[in-house]
C-alpha cells in the first residue's frame, strides 16, 4: 500500500480520487464539482481509488476541448466545435516515467471504458517497471469500477515489495512471482469490495501484470489480457497464454485464426470476481538481455492482430513514427485500434527497456 | 416571473458521411403574467382601424363597436391609441396634432369610445401609412418595452405602391408586433400576411361585420396575457457548420431563417415577439462536417434569450452509427412538421396558381395538400380544403376543384395555411 497517500489526512475527491482540500469546490484535477460532508479522508487508498466511475458528474472535465483547444461549456461540449469533451474514464493515459506509459479508451462501439489500467516506474530507464491492465467483463454490473480498483490495488502490491529472496536469479524470481500472487490477491479483494453482495451479476475482471525488475521480466496473468516482449533484433514472444475458450482450442490444434474469430473466442474460463473458483496467475520469467519494447494490454488491441510477430512490428513501426516516444506510441497503437473499428475497449501500456 | 422550458426531438443518429441534422425544439412558457405588469417595462397597445369609403356606414359602425369592445379589454394602466386609417392615417385618439399615446384608466376609456363612435367612411387605402404613424406614437414613450398593434382592414391596398407597402412594413419591423385581420372578401391575403408575418403577428379572415366584436376582443385578452415583453431564439452552430434554416412550426409555420441577427459568429438570434403561457415548436436544422462512426458531437445549443439571460436551453445532437436500425429511424415530431410545412407550402402555391387559371397546377397542388393534411392529421386543413375541392381519394392526393367556391373559404384556407396542429403524442 502507498505509504504516501495513507500517512495523509486531506480529503479526495470523491471522482478521480485525487487529493483536494477542504475550502476547494472543484477537484484541481479532473474538474469535478466538491460537495462539503461528501469528501472521504484519504485513508485506505484502495477505498478512494475505487471511487472513479461510481457517478459521471455533469461538470465538463478541466482544460480546454481535445479536439480544437476551445472553451467547454458546463454543456459538456466544445463551445467551438461542439466535439463532445471525454469522461475523465473514458479515456485517460499515465506515464510515471519518460519511458513506460499507457494509454487506456473506450474504444467505439462501447458505451463505458471497462478496462482500466495502473502502472508505476522507477526514473532509471530499463530499471523497474510494473504494468497491470484490467478488463471488467461487459456482461456484468460496474466492471468499470471493479477493473480500475483492482488494477491499481494490484500496482499498489507490486510498487510495495521489493523482496529479493537470497539475491540469486531464481530465488529473485520466485520472490517476484509471490509478489505477482500477492497483487493478484489485492486486485481480487478489491473487485469483491466493488460487488454487491446480492448482485444477481457480480462485477469480474481479468488481469494480466508484468514486473520488470534489474533484467528479469516476469509476467502472470487471468484471463485474455495480454503482455509480450518485443526485442529490436530477435523474435517477438508472447509471455501469457490466454484463459478463454480460443485458447483451448488452439492447444488442441486448431488454428488461432479459426480458434479466434469462432462464436466463443472471447469466452473467458478464468477472471477475478465473486463467482471465480481460482484467480492464481500463471506466470512467465524471462532474462531481457537486448533492448525491446514490453507490451502489456487488453484484447481491444489484439482482436486486430493478434499474433505476436506481427504486433511486434506494428510497434516498432509505430515507435518509429513516434520518436521511440512510449505515450505518444501507445496512443497511436490506440488510435490504429480505433481505425480498425474499435469494437472494444483499447488498452495499451509500453515499457521501454 | 415566467419560467421556460425547452424540451428537444429528433433522432441524433447519423450514417457514415451523414451531414444533416434536424430537431424539433418545444419552448413551454409558464407564469408569465400579464402585459405591462411584470416590471420590466410598460405595454403598449394602438387599435388601427380601416375607415376608408368601402367600409360603408355599416362597416364603419361595425369597426367601432369592435374598436370599443377592444378598449374594454386593454388592462388599466397600459398605454393606448386609436388610429382611423384610409388614404392618411390619423390619431383619432388622443385627440392631438402630434402622435401621443395616454394610460389606460375609467376616463381615457370612456374619452376614446366616444372618440371611435365619431367614425365615418371616407376615402381610399393605404396602408403603409398607418404603419408609419402607429410606430411614431409607440415611439413617444420610451418606457414601452412591449408593443402590440391590431390592424382591420376591408380592401387592397390602392392609394399606395406596393414598394411604399413594402418600405413602410421595413420600417416598422423590430418596432411593433401586430395581428391583422380583414373583413370581408376584397382584400388581399397576400398583402395583410406580409404585414403580419413582417410584425410577428397572426392573419385571417373575418367575413361578416358582425363577428368583429369578438375577434377584436380576443386579439386584445391575448395581447394583455403575454406578461413577457420580448424573447429571441438563439441559435449556436459549431464552427464550420452551416445552419440550413431556423422555422417556427407550431402553432403556425414562419421561416425565421432570414430573420437571423449575429450575436457572435457562431451564434444567430431570431426574434420571437413576446410570450404568454404557451408552448411554441421550432424546427432547426443544421448540416455538419461528417465524423467517424462511434463519434459525437453537439450540432446546436438552441436556447430562449431575455435580453442577454438564457432562460431555456435544449441541446442537438449528432452522433454517427453503422447501426442501421439507429440511423434509419425517423422522429415523429421532426417528420410531422416537415410535412406540415409543406402543406402550408401547397396550399398557398395551389391557391395561387388557381387564381392564375393555372388548373393543372392548382389541381396537383390541393391533391398533395389533401394527402400532406390527412396524414399529419390535421384536419382542420382537411375540413377547409373539403370546401375549395372535391376529393376523390385523400390517400392519393386526387381531387378535383370546385366549379363554384365561396371566395370567403378560399381567402379562410390560405390564412389558415401556416396553422399547424401538434403531434399526437
Amino acid at each position: 500500500m502507498d505509504v504516501a497517500m495513507t500517512s495523509t489526512t486531506d480529503p479526495v475527491c470523491p471522482s478521480c480520487g485525487g487529493h483536494v482540500s477542504t475550502t476547494d469546490r472543484f477537484c484541481e484535477a479532473c474538474g469535478a464539482e466538491l460537495k462539503p460532508g461528501e469528501l472521504a479522508p484519504a485513508a485506505p487508498a484502495l477505498d478512494t481509488d475505487t471511487e472513479p466511475t461510481v457517478e459521471i458528474h455533469a461538470l465538463p472535465p478541466a482544460g480546454p476541448c481535445t479536439s480544437c483547444g476551445g472553451t467547454v461549456g458546463a454543456d459538456g461540449y466544445c463551445e467551438t466545435c461542439g466535439t463532445k469533451a471525454a469522461k475523465p474514464r473514458d479515456h485517460f493515459s499515465e506515464q510515471p516515467a519518460p519511458w513506460v506509459a499507457g494509454v487506456c479508451d473506450r474504444g467505439i462501439r462501447h458505451t463505458r471504458n471497462e478496462d482500466a489500467m495502473a502502472i508505476a516506474a522507477d526514473p532509471e530507464p530499463g530499471s523497474r517497471a510494473l504494468l497491470v491492465v484490467c478488463d471488467g467483463v461487459s456482461s456484468s454490473l460496474d466492471s468499470d469500477v471493479a477493473s480500475l480498483a483492482g488494477a491499481r490495488a494490484a500496482r499498489d502490491v507490486l510498487t510495495a515489495g521489493h523482496a529479493q529472496g537470497i539475491g540469486t536469479e531464481s530465488s529473485r524470481s520466485g520472490a517476484i512471482v509471490a509478489r505477482l500472487n500477492a497483487a493478484a490477491d489485492a486486485a481480487s479483494d478489491a473487485v469483491l469490495e466493488n460487488t454487491s453482495p446480492d448482485s444477481p451479476n457480480p462485477a469480474s475482471c481479468t488481469f494480466v501484470a508484468v514486473v520488470l525488475e534489474d533484467g528479469l521480466l516476469v509476467a502472470g496473468n487471468v484471463g485474455d489480457s495480454r503482455a509480450y516482449w518485443f526485442p529490436d533484433a530477435s523474435e517477438a514472444v508472447a509471455l501469457t497464454v490466454d484463459d478463454s475458450w480460443a485458447a483451448e482450442l488452439i492447444a488442441t490444434g486448431i488454428s488461432r485464426a479459426e480458434a479466434e474469430s469462432g462464436p466463443h473466442a472471447h469466452a473467458i474460463t478464468r477472471w477475478l470476481g465473486k463467482d471465480a473458483p481460482d484467480h492464481t496467475p500463471r506466470t512467465t520469467t524471462l532474462r531481457v538481455t537486448e533492448p525491446g519494447w514490453v507490451m502489456v494490454c487488453s484484447d481491444g488491441l489484439w482482436n486486430y492482430c493478434s499474433e505476436a510477430a506481427p504486433l511486434a512490428d506494428l510497434t516498432r513501426q509505430t515507435a518509429a513514427a513516434h520518436g521511440g516516444d512510449p505515450l505518444a506510441t501507445a496512443s497511436a497503437l490506440v488510435d490504429w485500434a480505433n481505425a480498425q473499428g474499435g469494437q472494444d475497449n483499447i488498452t495499451v501500456t509500453l515499457a521501454r527497456v | 416571473m415566467a419560467d421556460f422550458t425547452a424540451a428537444v426531438y429528433q433522432n441524433e443518429f447519423l450514417p457514415d458521411g451523414g451531414t444533416d441534422v434536424h430537431a424539433i425544439v418545444t419552448v413551454d412558457c409558464t407564469g408569465a403574467g400579464a402585459a405591462g405588469q411584470t416590471g420590466t417595462g410598460d405595454a403598449g397597445e394602438i387599435i388601427i382601424v380601416d375607415t376608408s369609403g368601402s367600409m360603408g356606414r355599416e362597416g364603419v359602425q361595425a369597426a367601432a363597436f369592435a374598436a370599443q369592445t377592444a378598449l374594454d379589454q386593454i388592462l388599466d394602466g397600459v398605454w393606448f391609441a386609436v388610429i382611423s386609417g384610409n388614404d392618411r392615417a390619423q390619431l383619432a385618439f388622443p385627440p392631438s396634432a402630434e402622435p401621443v399615446m395616454v394610460k389606460m384608466d375609467q376616463y381615457t376609456r370612456q374619452a376614446a369610445k366616444d372618440a371611435v363612435s365619431r367614425f365615418y367612411a371616407d376615402g381610399g387605402t393605404a396602408m403603409g401609412t398607418w404603419l408609419r404613424l402607429a410606430a411614431r406614437v409607440f415611439a413617444t414613450v420610451p418606457s414601452l418595452s412591449q408593443k402590440h398593434a391590431i390592424l382591420l382592414t376591408d380592401g387592397e391596398n390602392q392609394h399606395e405602391t406596393p414598394e411604399a407597402l413594402t418600405q413602410a412594413i421595413q420600417a416598422a419591423t423590430g418596432q411593433f408586433q401586430c395581428d391583422a385581420r380583414g373583413v370581408g372578401v376584397a382584400w388581399q391575403v397576400d398583402e395583410v400576411r406580409r404585414i403580419a408575418q413582417a410584425l410577428l403577428g397572426t392573419v385571417d379572415i373575418i367575413p361578416a361585420p358582425n363577428q368583429l366584436a369578438a375577434e377584436f376582443s380576443k386579439l386584445i385578452q391575448n395581447a394583455m396575457s403575454r406578461g413577457v415583453a420580448q424573447a429571441d431564439l438563439r441559435v449556436w452552430a459549431p464552427q464550420g457548420a452551416e445552419v440550413l434554416f431556423v422555422r417556427q412550426v407550431a402553432p403556425t409555420v414562419e421561416d425565421l431563417t432570414s430573420r437571423r441577427t449575429s450575436i457572435n459568429p457562431l451564434t444567430g438570434s431570431y426574434p420571437t415577439g413576446s410570450w404568454g403561457d404557451e408552448s411554441r415548436d421550432y424546427h432547426v436544422s443544421i448540416r455538419l462536417a461528417a465524423k467517424g462512426i462511434g463519434q459525437e458531437q453537439l450540432a446546436a445549443r438552441v436556447q430562449l434569450t431575455i435580453g442577454d439571460n438564457v432562460v431555456a436551453q435544449g441541446l442537438v445532437k449528432a452522433l454517427w452509427s453503422n447501426d442501421e436500425a439507429l440511423t434509419t429511424r425517423i422522429s415523429p415530431e421532426v417528420a410531422h412538421y416537415t410535412g406540415q410545412t409543406e402543406l402550408a407550402e401547397a396550399i398557398q402555391d395551389g391557391l395561387a396558381a388557381k387564381a392564375a387559371g393555372d388548373t393543372a397546377t392548382a389541381t396537383t397542388k390541393l391533391g398533395r395538400a389533401v394527402q400532406l393534411a390527412a396524414q399529419t392529421g390535421n384536419e382542420e386543413a382537411t375540413t377547409r380544403l373539403r370546401k375549395v375541392v372535391d376529393i376523390d381519394d385523400q390517400d392519393t392526393g386526387t381531387v378535383r376543384l370546385k366549379r363554384t367556391v365561396e371566395k370567403a373559404d378560399e381567402m379562410a384556407l390560405d390564412t389558415a395555411s401556416t396553422k399547424t396542429t401538434r403531434v399526437k403524442k
